[in-house]
Parts: structure tokens; sequence; C-alpha cells
């Protein structure tokens, strides 16, 4: 435990001292600001934009403060994800390759200490951009549009926070089984979008996918309920996660480090 | 008294044998060299031995551990390219690594700011590690394998990446050092090994082929060698075909202008060629009677 807390801490020094925890951040709140200011500007977009044309009558429905939210939330689920995951892709094998995994591996530690570290301090980052994100969201969108739940809007980022937590897994897994980043980061996106696509595609199959934590949120802020089979989709994820993590473990540690 | 026995050690990748049933012992307080050219699977005989590879089978057993026991605590390695992480300051990774060692903070500064004296970083300590030269970072290398004052300490070629300065630097550290650890350190420079070491052990396609202490295989394998070097061009090619028949003359051989006569009677045949030179009036620059090298024997038991 002791030198599973050295590892970690160790994580969140790399990430402060190559900014990772400014411009992480940064994007979040940017995004998490953008969809509340850009539904209140509107109509003014709308008229520098050149306007409607004479005698055209368009209504625009005062957007909805739990749908600004959602919208928001989806960005994050978006952009977000394809930050965390470019972000991180040579967790390990960027290690790996230049040989400093093998002066931290001759060391007394845990395999599993060693990945579980990683993922841990990168998870950390992420829980941090994603709650700034969401508050920035949440505070801009009382502002301008009109009330919501702060606690509604945790409870939603709890639930894509979870979903991030598997994606990070699969990063994790994959850096630690495939020599370069880019087919890590490639294999990661490919199976969180296929993951993601057919949980909307083929709903009746895919009752058990932790993808449908999104929609849960989703339902969570537009209905004020959760989908069925909530728990089944957390077990999912939570089973993912460590079935990823141990083996990710194992593979790492019966490939010889040093090529 | 040894302080870790090999037993039978093998690897294979795929169909490649990379390293052959390697049997040896190294004794406590020594600094054996482990000669090879490359590709003779020094670095991965090193490499099971520090832990990071699993042997296909064979034993490592340190004297007085059971069988079972995490070796890692015991060993400090440096690998052939050390890596480090450049956004620490050397005095960060050797915190760092001490206490993954095992090591309190307490004690992992102290032995930092020993070490790093020894080593000569002092002044550098608080830079960023991804400024330091090759020197730098091997000197550093030597300090973090020592962090936890391990028994055994393994060097993968510790000077072949240097410069002449940075070779005498780290050479003269190794010296220090031996004062209190068992060094087992690769090279395939024959000159470093000398240097150094009290024991070699030579291995060729993963196989052991000489092993002892370097004064015995000196002894045991020193041969009288003549060498003459010729003053004109060619002058000696002719002389060499005859020398070649002479008694006692084991091997001749005749390159860059230098014949070469290993021999079993120097006295007798110096006489013999020294005679011939004078009356015949050979234009010779040089004649000198040595000693096969450890070099000598180093090339023959790599290429036969």
């Amino acid at each position: 435990m002791r030198t599973w807390m050295l590892m970690y801490r160790k994580e969140l020094l790399e990430m402060a001292r190559n900014y990772k925890w400014i411009w992480i951040p940064c994007v979040f709140v940017l995004l998490g600001v953008m969809q509340p200011l850009t539904s209140h500007l509107m109509p003014q977009i709308i008229d520098a934009a050149g306007g409607l044309p004479e005698g055209a009558v368009i209504e625009i429905p005062p957007p909805v403060p739990s749908v600004v939210l959602l919208e928001t939330l989806n960005n994050f689920g978006l952009i977000g994800v394809l930050v965390i995951v470019l972000s991180s892709m040579s967790i390990v094998s960027g290690e790996r390759n230049s040989g400093v995994a093998g002066m931290v591996l001759v060391r007394p530690v845990r395999f599993l200490s060693y990945i579980t570290a990683k993922w841990a301090g990168a998870m950390t980052l992420v829980t941090c951009s994603l709650l700034l994100g969401s508050l920035s969201a949440w505070y801009y969108t009382e502002l301008l549009i009109g009330d919501l739940s702060l606690l509604d809007t945790l409870y939603g980022s709890l639930l894509y926070l979870l979903w991030f937590a598997v994606i990070l897994a699969l990063v994790v897994f994959f850096s630690a089984t495939l020599k370069g980043a880019g087919p890590a980061a490639f294999l990661s996106l490919a199976l969180v979008l296929a993951l993601s696509l057919l949980t909307g595609m083929l709903p009746a199959w895919m009752t058990w996918s932790p993808a449908r934590l999104t929609a849960h949120a989703a339902s969570l802020l537009t209905e004020g309920q959760l989908l069925d089979l909530f728990w089944l989709n957390i077990l999912v994820g939570v089973t993912m996660i460590v079935v990823l993590l141990v083996s990710a473990a194992a593979l790492f540690r019966n490939r010889p480090l040093v090529d | 008294m040894s302080l870790v026995e090999i037993k039978d050690l093998n690897k294979t990748y795929g169909s490649k044998q990379a390293v052959h049933r390697l049997s040896f012992g190294i004794r406590e307080g020594s600094c054996v060299a482990l000669l090879g050219p490359n590709g003779a699977g020094k670095t991965t005989t090193l490499q099971m031995l520090a832990g990071l590879l699993a042997p296909t089978s064979g034993s490592i057993r340190f004297n007085g551990l059971p069988a079972q026991a995490d070796l890692r605590r015991y060993i400090g390695y440096l690998p052939q390219q050390g890596a480090y992480y450049n956004w620490m300051s050397g005095s960060e990774f050797m915190h760092y690594s001490g206490q993954l060692a095992g090591l309190s903070k307490k004690e992992a500064v102290q032995r930092t700011n020993d070490l790093l004296d020894r080593v000569g970083l002092q002044e550098a300590r608080k830079r960023k590690i991804g400024g330091y030269s090759g020197g730098m970072k091997q000197r550093l290398g030597l300090a973090q394998a020592l962090i936890h004052q391990p028994k055994l300490v393994i060097l993968d070629e510790p000077v072949s990446a240097l410069d002449p300065v940075g070779r005498r630097e780290v050479l003269e550290l190794l010296k220090e050092i031996r004062k209190e650890a068992t060094i087992l350190f690769s090279t395939h420079v024959l000159h470093d090994a000398e240097a150094v070491s009290d024991d070699v052990l030579m291995i060729r396609d993963g196989e052991l082929v000489l092993s002892g202490t370097l004064r015995d295989i000196r002894n045991a394998h020193r041969q009288p060698v003549i060498y003459i070097e010729e003053d004109v061009p060619q002058a000696l090619q002719t002389w060499a075909i005859e020398w070649e028949r002479l008694a006692h003359v084991t091997e001749l051989s005749y390159q860059d202008g230098i014949v070469k006569l290993v021999v079993e009677q120097p006295d007798e045949v110096k006489q013999q060629l020294l005679q011939q030179i004078a009356q015949h009036r050979i234009p010779i620059r040089r004649f000198e009677l040595a000693q096969t090298t450890l070099e000598d024997l180093f090339l023959k038991v790599v290429s036969s």
C-alpha cells in the first residue's frame, strides 16, 4: 500500500509537471460553459449570422435547463472522451518503451500496483476535470437559463464518471499490452464507439452494456428517474474495470520489458 | 562463500535458445565480469537475475534466502539503456527509487545525499534529469542501483555507451563500489573487465565457455609470444613462411607488417630469430617478447 501511494503520488506529480492538470480541466470547463452560453445567445447568434429571411416566423423555444446540462454531458461524452483517451494513450507503453518501467519494476513492486496506480492517477484528474466542467455548466445554466438542481447535476456527472472509468481502464489495458500509443488509442476509441453505437441501435440486446450509463443520466435529468437495469449496468461497468486492470497487469508481466 | 547460485538457467524465445544451461556461482564480495560478444545472451541473463524476466527453466538462489523470496529487494540493477523520468530532478528520482525499494523517506534522503556526493552529482541534484549528459545519467544510474544497499549490484554494459572520460569515471566508481557490494557487470570490452574484476565469465551463444578468476585464467592460458615488426614493406613476408617451420613455434600470423609468433621455448626461438635477422640483415623496426593477453584468449574463445 505504501508503494502504491508512492506511485500514485508520482502520477499526480507527473501530470502536474507536464501541465495536464491545467489543460484538461480547462477543456472540460470550456465545454461546460459553451453549451449554456450558446443556448442563451442563440437569437443573437442567428441575427449576427444574417438573421432570418423577411417574413419568416420561427419560434425558438426557450432552452430548458436540464436539457442544456444534458447536452453538456453529451459533449463531455464525445470531446471529453477524445481528450481523455488521447492524453493517456501512452500511459503505460510510454514508460515501457523508454525503459523507465524496467527501472521501477526491478524494485519490489507489484505489477498490479503499478497498473492500478496509473489508472487511479489518471482517474483523479478526470474526476476533477469532469466535476469542474459540470459545476461550471450548472453555474452558467443557473445564471443564464433557469433553475437547475445541483444534486441532479452531480448525479448525472457521476454516472458519466463511471463510464469514463471504464474507458480509462480500456486505455490502460491496451497501453499495457500493445507497443505503440497510436494502436492503443485507436482500439480504445473504436471499442468505445462500437459499444455506444450498438447500445443505441440494439437496445434489447445490449441491456447489460455500461454505455447505458449515459442513457441513465439522460433519463434522470429529463424524466427525473433512472431506466431499468441500472444496477446491472453499474455491476458490469465495475467488473469490466477490475477485469481489464487485472489482466493488463498479468499480460504486462509476461512480456519481456526490454526487447 | 557464494552469494548467488545459478543452476541450469535456460531461456528460449520461440525456437531461439537465448541462454542455454547456464550454471555459475558468484562469490560474496567479488566483482564479476560477464563477457561475451554482442548477442551472446548477456542482457537476457542479467534480466533474469534481476527478476525482470522469468527464466524458461533453472533456478537462481540467494544464499540464506528461501526459493520463493522476492529477490528484487536484494538486487540493484542498472539496465543497458538507463531510462529515467526526465521531468524529475536527480534527487527526486533517487528519493522515489529509494522509497520504492523500501527505505523510509528519511533514509532515502540521507542515502541520496551520500550517493550523489560520491558519484559527483551533488551540484546537479536539483536539475531536471532531461538536461543531464550521458555520463551524468550513467552515474545517476549507478547511484540509484545502490540506494537500498543491495547485496548484489547488476550492471548491464555500464561503460559501453560512454566517451573515454565518462568510461574512466564509471570504472573508478566501480572500484569504489566493490568495497561494499558484490558486483556483476556485463561488457564486450575486455579491457574494462581486466581493469576492475576478479572473476570473469565468458559466454557465447548463451553458453558458458570459460569461467574463473582473472589470475587463474591468465596463468592457465598465458603463452609467450614474439612480435617482429618490419621496417620495409613486405620485408618479412617470405621469412614468415620460413619461421613457421621453426621448432617450438605453435602459431604464426603475418598481418599489417607484424609477425606474431606464439612459441613454447621463448629463449631458444629468440636466439634463432635474432641470429637470422643479424645474418641476413633483415630490416626490422621492433622485436618484442611478450605474453598473450586476455584479449587474445577472448578472441579465440569467442570466434572458435
